[in-house]
């Protein structure tokens, strides 16, 4: 080339959609929202709990048959301390995490709090512990999974 | 694996940030004009040729590779498998020999992600609007799960992970393919930014584009040229769910329970019953550390007990077995085209022409894809003797 | 064809269409359709090793598709692919699997749901970005571009373009798969007629096949690619299907004259005239007279029954495997022949030949 700058031109991608939830996912959030329930649906084959519902499972390709409320508490299984800002994110540090509730089957994710940031290192070592969680509703709510995070439960609630 | 298909020919371009002074059909032209020369064949003799380009999105336009991969007059199609895309389309064209459809087959797999501006938001937008948009998930939380999952279950530390970060480094300084390689320390990894605990900033794999193609070759085909020979193969699918992977009989989160099933078909028809002695070494399709560690575990290379002590050994270049030769997809991860790159390196190790990279005694090798939400496994054994 | 070659069965299939149906998600209808599919094989999913998938990331509003539809579709566990394609390459594909011995029985399934998000907008997004995107160029407007070249070379249609028109309406209205109320908006660019527009619906097709002995044998299948860049193509030739058409019939070993039943996949009624005619099923400027006259090409009603890219191709392929399987005379088709277009403009284009065994 001649010493001119290759041509890029900017462009921008901006589509709507309108994601259908669905009956499952519906009522899965309504009960958040109006209850402060969080529900799974059963797989009628294994007898799993699935959480969050779902309308069928992947693992024995059948419809849910029942809703299970399930408890608020359970464990947290695997976490991630998102420590640097990403477009689209929430301001670091937070942290998320897959917490199975008692009375269901699978892990569900979401954020988890209660557990002090100020260092990293420090805070990865408690919750590499696998600690007991509480899940805590928002007073104002939407419909959506953001209505509740985790609450590290702390003072011996580890069981 | 029902015919004799052998890797007849690979190209590449460099891979690179950006290439901005090639528009994405001169960058496709690149890589398959050289895989093309390699298996000295013309484009006249290519049955059909299979593209391989992963979301739409990074690359900023709906289905690129019409424009850049497919050629008039030639069979063509495109495969979607996400990180697996590359060696998802590889099995896709073989599949096309082995029906009698094709003798030859050019399999293509391009990236453009340096169009994309904000490829993370792109790679956030990847996960299931209805149950996880909201929560800020990323592809980076998604592997930091995993890090700690497999600290807290074998006992690694952020040292193993930075270890591997260091070591793959090094290796990609020899790969001529990678523009600009980065070298660092395991402490230089340590004192990294913490993206999201336990990864740090030098662990992610950096945004790259290029192009990479193979041409497939029925046996007869062949002829007397210097093939990979494609000695067994396997690929599954996994529940997207990563919640329903924690307490299923099958294995946890970090069982890679596809690449475990894969890897055993592909083992099978190698006859390949103990992997660490009949392979002489692994391309893993792991953008970070602990990916990397799932596969060991997933590949059988090591077992859950041996895990961490196999790992040092790796770090240490003592595993007995060639691990990430070209310094893997931590030194660059052009994604619709990185499961293809494991490939082609093992091929380009078998026949002897990795140039600076260039292992001895090279027969039999690994590679392995992984897609999704370490959901879409592909494993693939070449060898250097026709099977 | 070489009779100890492994061939590709039909077992049984399911269309399901649907439009802004806010109880069921995307992953909803995808079950809902595989699951239909089996049980018109009279099968589980557990008979099925693969899976193969025509889906597209920016129609469904997922930035990687079947990371999150491909379970709903019985992945798990299984060897599953996804082709960004129409689903009747996905159908030619999953073939090909039987063929090669990969596969005893392979489940194919495509999937469009317009009323989620945009299919011409996203469709705008495919053309080149240096010349033609900020033109605003959609699928759409290709299918224009193409009946104005038709209309200058083949003027005085207008009776024939009508009738056929009114023709595909009848079939729709009797159609048991079809949608019938209004959905989204028909605009077109002229010289389109919104009446020659499709029915955007929410669509789901799958498909079963396998290597065991079937009511219906996939007996011959072609591809055929165009040129990128349509100024390079001639519009109304359509080679690419002309190409995938022939190399179907030339796999199943037969003539165009020995197919009784043709679906032939078209967004509008002009791609539905042009691709007959690119097929060879009447002379050039025949087309729209050929749609309104004879009973073996659509009788699905096309896409007037309801349409949205990627799962068209698959789509015509059930309709054409149901009607050969249903009960019908001495004379009825023995053999069908269904074609299905890519994006960029059926840029890419499929053809695929079915026999009654």
């Amino acid at each position: 080339m001649d010493g001119t700058e290759p041509l890029t031109i900017p462009g921008n991608w901006n589509f709507s959609y309108r994601y259908f939830a669905g009956d499952t996912a519906t009522r899965f959030f309504s009960e958040l929202r109006d209850n402060s329930r969080i529900m799974g649906t059963r797989n009628p084959v294994s007898g799993n709990v699935m959480v969050p519902a779902r309308t069928f499972s992947d693992a024995d390709y059948v419809e849910t048959t029942e809703w299970v409320e399930v408890s608020n508490e359970g464990k947290l299984e695997a976490f991630s301390i998102v420590g640097t800002k990403f477009p689209g994110l929430p301001d670091p540090p937070f942290v998320l995490g897959y917490v199975t509730l008692d009375g269901a089957d699978t892990a569900i994710l979401n954020h988890v709090t209660g557990v002090d940031l100020s260092d990293i290192e420090v805070a990865a070592q408690e919750l590499l512990k696998q600690p007991r969680v509480k899940a805590v509703f928002k007073d104002q709510r939407e419909g959506r999974i953001t209505d509740f995070c985790f609450e590290v439960l702390h003072d011996g609630a580890e069981k | 694996m029902t015919d004799r298909i052998a890797i007849a020919g690979v190209g590449q371009t460099v891979y690179r940030r950006r290439h901005s002074d090639k528009n994405s059909a001169e960058l496709v032209r690149e890589a398959a004009t050289a895989a093309l020369e390699d298996a000295n064949i013309g484009l006249d003799g290519i049955d059909l040729i299979v593209g391989g380009v992963a979301p739409d999105a990074l690359a900023g336009i709906h289905n690129i590779d019409l424009l850049s991969i497919s050629r008039p007059g030639i069979p063509y199609f495109r495969i979607n498998t996400g990180g697996a895309t590359g060696s998802s389309a590889l099995l896709a064209g073989m599949t096309w020999i082995a029906s009698g459809r094709a003798k030859a087959v050019l399999v293509v797999a391009a990236e453009r992600m340096g169009h994309a501006t904000t490829a993370q938001s792109i790679f956030n937008s990847i996960f299931d609007p209805i149950y996880e948009k909201d929560i800020s998930m990323s592809t980076i939380s998604m592997v930091a799960l995993r890090a700690t999952m497999l600290m807290q279950k074998y006992g690694f530390t952020s040292d193993h992970w930075a270890g591997l970060a260091a070591r793959n480094s090094a290796v990609a300084m020899l790969n001529d393919t990678v523009d600009n390689p980065r070298f660092f320390t395991k402490d230089q990894v340590r004192s990294s930014a913490v993206l999201a605990w336990p990864i740090h900033l030098l662990e992610a794999c950096p945004t790259s584009e290029g192009a990479c193609a193979v041409v497939l070759m029925s046996d007869p085909n062949v002829g007397d040229r210097k093939a990979a020979w494609i000695h067994g193969t396997g690929a599954l699918s996994d529940t997207y769910a990563m919640g329903d992977r924690f307490h299923r009989p099958e294995g946890s989160l970090v069982n890679l329970v596809t690449l475990e099933r894969s890897a055993a078909k592909a083992y099978s028809e190698a006859g390949v019953t103990d992997p660490l002695n009949d392979l002489d070494m692994v391309e893993i399709q792991a953008p970070f550390a602990s990916s990397e560690v799932m596969a060991y575990l997933g590949l059988g290379l090591c077992d859950g007990n041996d895990a961490v002590a196999f790992t040092e050994r790796a770090i240490d270049g003592t595993a007995g077995i060639a691990i990430q030769p070209s310094g893997g997809p931590q030194a660059c991860n052009p994604v619709s085209a990185t499961a293809l790159i494991r490939i082609t390196e093992a091929a380009l190790q078998i026949q002897g022409k990795a140039g600076r990279r260039q292992l001895d005694g090279i027969r039999r090798t690994i590679s392995t894809g992984q897609g999704g939400a370490t959901q879409f496994s592909t494993a693939v054994i070449l060898g250097n003797e026709r099977p | 064809m070489n009779k100890t070659k492994n061939q590709a069965h039909i077992y049984g299939a399911a269309v399901e269409m649907s439009w802004m149906d806010a109880s069921q998600s995307l992953t909803d209808l995808i079950f809902s359709g595989v699951t239909a599919a089996l049980k018109d094989a009279d099968m589980t999913l557990e008979a099925a090793d693969s899976i193969v998938l025509g889906a597209s990331d920016l129609i469904d509003g997922r930035s990687l598709s079947s990371m999150v539809t491909a379970p709903a579709a019985g992945a798990y566990m299984k060897d599953e692919i996804r082709l960004s394609e129409d689903g009747l390459a996905a159908a030619s594909f999953g073939a090909a699997r039987i063929e090669a011995g990969e596969s005893q029985v392979t489940v194919v399934a495509a999937w469009g749901r317009a009323s989620e998000g945009d299919p011409l907008a996203v469709s705008r997004a495919g053309s080149d970005p240096f010349l033609h995107q900020p033109l605003c160029i959609s699928e759409m407007d290709v299918s224009a571009f193409r009946l104005s070249r038709w209309l200058g070379r083949y003027p005085d249609n207008d009776a024939s373009r009508r009738a056929a028109s009114a023709e595909r309406q009848r079939r729709a209205a009797g159609n048991p798969h079809a949608l019938h109320s209004v959905t989204a908006p028909r605009d077109v660019p002229y010289p389109l007629r919104e009446d020659e527009s499709c029915r955007w619906g929410d669509v789901v097709a799958a498909m079963v096949i396998g290597k065991a002995p079937g009511k219906v044998l996939i007996s011959g299948v072609g591809h055929g690619t165009d040129h990128a860049d349509l100024g390079e193509r001639d519009l109304l030739e359509m080679p690419a299907l002309r190409d995938a058409a022939r190399l179907s019939l030339d796999a199943a070993g037969i003539n165009l004259s020995d197919v009784g039943l043709f679906e032939i996949d078209g967004m509008t009624l002009s791609d539905e005239a042009l691709s007959a005619e690119a097929v060879g099923l009447c002379p050039a400027g025949d087309g729209f007279r050929a749609l309104a006259e004879r009973q073996d090409i659509n009788p699905s009603g096309g896409s007037e029954a309801g349409w949205c890219y990627p799962a068209m191709g698959l789509v015509r392929l059930i309709e054409a495997y149901q009607m050969l399987r249903a009960p019908q005379g001495p004379d009825g088709p023995r053999r069908a022949m269904a074609t299905g277009l890519g994006g960029g403009g059926a840029q890419t284009a499929t053809a695929i030949v079915l026999e009654k065994t």
